[in-house]
C-alpha cells in the first residue's frame, strides 16, 4: 500500500499526467452533462407536445363530430407516437439526433407516413454529438498514450530503468503497480462522473455495470496496445508517433472504410422503391372497380367482410380499404427494405469485434436503446399502434355506426415505451 | 544559395531518408487517391439513382389515366434533389439529409430516405472523402513529419551550434517552415489531382474551386507554421509530438463535435409535429373550410360572384370547387412559407454560431468555407427545399385551375353513378405540367458563402505569420 501511495505521488507530480487526468475527468463530465441536457430537452419536448396534442384533437372532434361520420374522423384525426429516451441515452445519443422520436400517424396507408422525418440542422448532425461515447471512444485512446507510452522508455532516457530492473524485488511488479495505477486513475476520471450521471438518470445496476466494464475493457486494450508497443524498445518519440498511427487507423480511417464498403455490397434502394409503388397501387384504386378493392380487402380481412355492400355513394370505407390494400401490396419490399438496414447494422456490428472502436460504439448505443435496433422497434410499435387505430375506426366505418363526440375519446393511445 | 534554402533542403533531406516519414507519406497519397475514387465512385452512383428514380417518378406521374384533378394533386409528385458536382469531393450534409421528397396538395412533406437512417453505425465515424482527408488526417501527418524540426536541434546542441555560427533563428524558423510547406503541399497534390479531375467535367464552376484550393492550401500552410511554432517552443520533441496532438484533437476532433451542441441547445427547433399544428391553428383562424357559414369563406364566394356577375355559385361559367382549391392552397401554402422561413432562421442560427467557432479552430473554418463552396451545406439543402416548395404550389395551382376551369360544377357535386366518368379530364393535361428542373446555385452564391470561411482561415494565416516573429526572436535568445 505504501509502495502505492509512493507511486501515486510520483504520478502526480508529473505535471502532464495530473493534466491528462484532470483533462479525462473534464471531458468525461462536460460530455456527461451535454447528453444529459440533450436527453432532458428530449423529454420536454415529448411532455410539450402532449397537452398541444390533445387541444388539436379536440379541435377536430369539435367540428367532426357533427358529421358523426366514422371516416371523417379518422381521416383528420392525427395520432402522436414518441419514443421516450431510455435512462442511459445519455451516455450515447446514438440516432436520436437524426432519427425522429415523435411521429403523428393517422388510419391512412402507414408505408406514405412511416419514413417522415423531423425537423433537424443537418450541419449539427453531421460531425456527430458530444456524448460520453465521443469521449470514450475517440479521445480515451489519445489520452491512454499519452499516459503510457513513456512508461519503460521514459524511465530508459532519463537513465533510470538499469537501476529500476537491479532493484531487489521490483522488476514486474513495480511496471504492473504502475500500469495498475495508471489505468486504474484513468477508469476513475472516465467512470466516476459516468456513474454520477447513470445515477441521476436513474440506469438500472445491470446497466450501469455493463458500461463500466465496457469502459475496462476499452482501456485495457489501448494499455495492452500502448505496452506491446512499448515493447519495442523504441524512443518515447517513436512510441508516441507510432501509437497515434494506429489510432488514427483504428478510428478514422479503417471505419470509414468499412462503412463505404457496406453501403456498397448492401444496396437498401427499396425505401424509395415501395413508397413510389405503394402510391401507384394506393391511387389506382380511383380507376379501377371499387368491387375490386373490397375484394382484395376483405380477403386479407375477413372479419368486415359481412359490411353492407357499397352504393354509387362515397363511403370512407372504400378510402381506407384501398389504403390498407395499397400498404399490403408492397409488404415484400417493405420487409426487403427493412432486412437490407438490417443486414447493414448487422455487417457493422461484425466490423465491432475487429474495430474496438466500433465494438464498444455498437455495444454502448445499443445498451443506452439509441442504436439502428432501438429506431426499427419504435418503428414496430408505430405499426402496431397503427393496426389498433385501423382497427378502431373499422369498428364504425364497416358497421355504420355513428361515430360521436365521446368516441374521440375512445380512439386507442400510444403507450411512449422508456 | 542562401540560408532558408538551405536548411529546408537539409530538412527535406533528412525527411527522405526518414523510412517511416516516407511510408506515412506514401500511405497518405494512396489514402487520398483512394478517398477520391471511392467518393467519387459512390456520389456518382448515388447521382445516377437519383435521376433513375427521378425518371420513374416523371414517367409514372404522365402515365396516369384520365382523372379528376383533384385526383392528380393528391397522387402528387416525387422529386429527388441532385448532387453538385463538387459532393464527390465534399458531400457535405448529404447523407444527412432526405433526399427524395413527395409533393402533394395541402401538406408539405419532410425529405426522406436520407443515408443515415438506413446505414450502419459506421456513418457517424465520417465519410472516407479527400475533404476529410485534407480536413482531418492531413495535419496530422504534418505534426509527425514537423515536430521535431526544431526540438531536434536543440535536444541535439545542434541549435545553439547554427545560431552561434551566424545563422538567424528567422532564417532557421523560415527553411523549416518552407521545408514542411512542400511536405504540405506535396500532400495536397493527390488532393488536387481529384480535384481537376472533377473540374474537368461539364458544368464545373471555376469561382467556388478557386476558393476551395485556396482554402485548403492555407489551412495546410496553416498548420505547417502551428507545427514549426510548437516545435520551436517546447524544449523536447516528445513533448513537442504530444502538445501538437493535444492541440490537433482539440481543434479538428473535439471543438468541432462541442460547438454544434452549444448550438443546438442555445437555440432550439419546434418539432415538425408543433410546426402542423400550429399551422392547423392558424388556418383555422384564418377560416374555417367546414363551416358553412365562415366569414371569410362566404366573403370570397361574395367576391367570386360579383366578379361574375352573377347570383348562385351554379350560375359561375367555372367551377366554384376549383376556385375555393386554389384560394385554399394560397392560404395554406402562405402558412407553409411562413414556418418554413421560420425553422430556417433558427437552423441558420445555429449553424451561425457553430461558424463562430471557426476563430477558435480553423478546422471548422475550412468545413465552412468547403460545403459552402461545393453547395453541400445547410444553404444547399435549403435550396432545394424552397425549390420544391415552389415547384410543388405550382403543380397544385395548375390542376386546380384546371378543376375550375374543365370540370363542370355540376359534375363535381353529382353523385350519381355516372358522376365519376364525367368528372374525368383527359390524361393529355399531365403532359402539360412542367417536370421538376433543379436550379444549381450559381457561382456567385457559392463564391460569397464560402468568403467568411475563408477570411477566418486567411486571418488564422496571417496571425500564425506574425507569430512567427516573437518566436523567432525568444530562439536567438536559446544562444546565450
Amino acid at each position: 500500500m505504501t509502495l502505492l501511495t509512493h507511486e501515486l505521488r510520483l504520478l502526480l507530480r508529473s505535471r502532464m499526467a495530473l493534466l491528462a487526468l484532470l483533462l479525462v475527468a473534464l471531458l468525461a463530465a462536460a460530455s456527461v452533462a451535454a447528453g444529459m441536457a440533450e436527453v432532458a430537452r428530449q423529454r420536454d419536448v415529448i411532455a410539450r407536445i402532449q397537452p398541444k396534442q390533445a387541444q388539436d384533437m379536440a379541435a377536430v372532434a369539435q367540428w367532426a363530430a357533427e358529421t358523426k361520420d366514422p371516416g371523417t374522423a379518422a381521416y383528420y384525426s392525427f395520432h402522436a407516437t414518441w419514443d421516450t429516451p431510455s435512462p442511459l441515452a445519455f451516455a450515447a445519443l446514438g440516432l436520436r439526433d437524426v432519427a425522429p422520436y415523435i411521429l403523428r400517424v393517422r388510419a391512412l396507408g402507414l408505408e406514405a407516413q412511416l419514413y417522415d422525418g423531423e425537423a433537424f440542422n443537418p450541419e449539427l448532425a453531421l460531425p456527430g454529438r458530444f456524448d460520453f461515447s465521443f469521449v470514450l471512444v475517440y479521445l480515451t485512446p489519445l489520452f491512454v498514450i499519452a499516459l503510457f507510452h513513456d512508461l519503460v522508455s521514459g524511465e530508459r532516457e532519463a537513465g533510470r530503468l538499469r537501476m529500476l530492473d537491479a532493484l531487489t524485488g521490483s522488476g514486474r511488479s513495480l511496471w504492473r503497480r504502475r500500469v495498475l495505477l495508471r489505468g486504474g486513475l484513468l477508469f476513475l476520471a472516465l467512470a466516476a462522473p459516468l456513474t454520477i450521471g447513470a445515477i441521476q438518470s436513474a440506469v438500472p445496476l445491470p446497466t450501469l455495470l455493463s458500461v463500466q466494464g465496457l469502459v475496462a475493457l476499452y482501456l485495457a486494450f489501448w494499455i495492452g496496445v500502448t505496452l506491446l508497443v512499448g515493447r519495442m524498445r523504441w524512443s518515447s518519440v517513436a512510441n508516441a508517433a507510432t501509437l497515434a498511427g494506429i489510432w488514427l487507423v483504428l478510428t478514422l480511417i479503417l471505419p470509414t472504410i468499412a462503412h463505404v464498403a457496406i453501403n456498397r455490397l448492401i444496396p437498401v434502394g427499396e425505401g424509395v422503391e415501395l413508397t413510389l409503388a405503394q402510391r401507384e397501387a394506393v391511387n389506382r384504386a380511383w380507376d379501377i372497380p371499387r368491387a375490386d378493392t373490397m375484394r382484395a380487402f376483405y380477403a386479407g380481412h375477413p372479419e368486415w367482410k359481412d359490411s353492407p355492400p357499397l352504393t354509387d355513394a362515397f363511403h370512407y370505407k372504400w378510402y381506407f380499404a384501398f389504403h390498407q390494400v395499397g400498404d399490403e401490396s408492397v409488404a415484400p419490399k417493405v420487409a426487403a427494405y427493412r432486412n437490407g438496414i438490417e443486414a447493414r447494422d448487422t455487417a457493422a456490428r461484425g466490423i465491432g469485434w475487429l474495430l474496438p472502436s466500433v465494438g464498444v460504439q455498437a455495444a454502448l448505443t445499443r445498451l443506452a436503446n439509441t442504436d439502428m435496433a432501438a429506431q426499427l422497434a419504435y418503428q414496430d410499435r408505430i405499426r402496431a399502434f397503427h393496426e389498433k387505430l385501423r382497427n378502431f375506426y373499422y369498428r364504425y366505418l364497416f358497421t355504420d355506426t355513428p361515430f360521436e363526440k365521446d368516441d374521440f375519446d375512445r380512439a386507442p393511445t400510444f403507450v411512449g415505451g422508456a | 544559395m542562401n540560408a532558408i534554402t538551405l536548411i529546408a533542403r537539409d530538412e527535406l533531406r533528412l525527411m527522405r531518408r526518414n523510412r517511416v516519414t516516407v511510408i506515412a507519406f506514401a500511405l497518405l497519397t494512396l489514402l487520398t487517391l483512394a478517398a477520391a475514387l471511392i467518393s467519387w465512385s459512390h456520389q456518382s452512383g448515388i447521382a445516377e439513382t437519383r435521376a433513375r428514380f427521378q425518371a420513374q417518378a416523371a414517367q409514372e406521374f404522365t402515365a396516369q389515366p384520365d382523372r379528376h384533378p383533384h385526383r392528380m394533386v393528391h397522387f402528387g409528385n416525387f422529386i429527388f434533389r441532385p448532387l453538385p458536382l463538387l459532393a464527390a469531393f465534399d458531400p457535405g450534409v448529404d447523407a444527412f439529409t432526405g433526399n427524395s421528397m413527395f409533393l402533394e396538395g395541402h401538406r408539405q412533406n419532410s425529405a426522406n430516405f436520407g443515408d443515415v437512417r438506413q446505414s450502419s453505425l459506421l456513418v457517424r465515424f465520417g465519410q472516407l472523402t479527400p475533404a476529410f482527408v485534407l480536413q482531418v488526417i492531413a495535419p496530422l501527418l504534418l505534426v509527425f513529419l514537423g515536430y521535431g524540426a526544431v526540438a531536434r536541434e536543440r535536444e541535439r546542441g545542434t541549435l545553439r551550434q547554427m545560431l552561434v555560427q551566424g545563422v538567424s533563428a528567422r532564417a532557421l524558423l523560415l527553411g523549416k517552415l518552407l521545408a514542411l510547406a512542400i511536405v504540405a503541399a506535396l500532400v495536397g497534390l493527390p488532393a488536387l489531382a481529384a480535384f481537376l479531375l472533377i473540374a474537368g467535367q461539364p458544368g464545373a464552376l471555376a469561382g467556388p474551386m478557386a476558393v476551395m484550393v485556396l482554402g485548403y492550401g492555407a489551412y495546410l500552410a496553416l498548420w505547417s507554421i502551428i507545427v514549426i511554432l510548437v516545435s520551436a517552443l517546447v524544449r523536447r520533441g516528445r513533448d513537442a509530438l504530444l502538445a501538437l496532438l493535444a492541440l490537433w484533437t482539440v481543434l479538428v476532433i473535439l471543438l468541432p463535435r462541442v460547438a454544434p451542441d452549444i448550438a443546438a441547445q442555445t437555440h432550439m427547433l419546434p418539432t415538425r409535429l408543433e410546426t402542423d399544428i400550429a399551422i392547423q391553428q392558424d388556418l383555422h383562424r384564418l377560416g374555417d373550410a367546414h363551416n358553412p357559414d365562415d366569414p371569410f369563406f362566404t366573403a370570397f364566394r361574395q367576391k367570386v360572384l360579383r366578379h361574375y356577375g352573377v347570383d348562385r355559385i351554379e350560375d359561375l361559367p367555372v367551377n366554384y370547387n376549383g376556385l375555393l382549391a386554389v384560394e385554399g392552397e394560397k392560404l395554406t401554402s402562405r402558412l407553409f412559407d411562413d414556418y418554413a422561413k421560420r425553422s430556417f432562421t433558427v437552423q441558420q442560427a445555429q449553424s451561425r454560431l457553430t461558424d463562430d467557432f471557426g476563430i477558435i479552430s480553423p478546422a471548422i473554418a475550412l468545413r465552412r468555407l468547403s460545403m459552402a463552396a461545393a453547395g453541400t451545406d445547410l444553404e444547399g439543402h435549403r435550396r432545394f427545399l424552397a425549390q420544391a416548395e415552389a415547384y410543388r404550389y405550382a403543380m397544385v395551382q395548375q390542376l386546380n385551375q384546371l378543376q375550375a376551369d374543365t370540370v363542370r360544377y355540376a359534375d363535381d357535386k353529382a353523385k350519381d353513378a355516372g358522376a365519376d366518368q364525367r368528372k374525368r379530364i383527359s390524361a393529355d393535361h399531365w403532359q402539360t405540367i412542367p417536370q421538376f428542373r433543379f436550379k444549381p446555385a450559381t457561382t456567385g452564391d457559392l463564391v460569397e458563402a464560402s468568403l467568411p470561411g475563408l477570411g477566418l482561415l486567411l486571418a488564422w494565416l496571417a496571425f500564425a505569420l506574425l507569430a512567427l516573429l516573437p518566436v523567432a526572436r525568444i530562439l536567438q535568445k536559446a544562444r546565450a
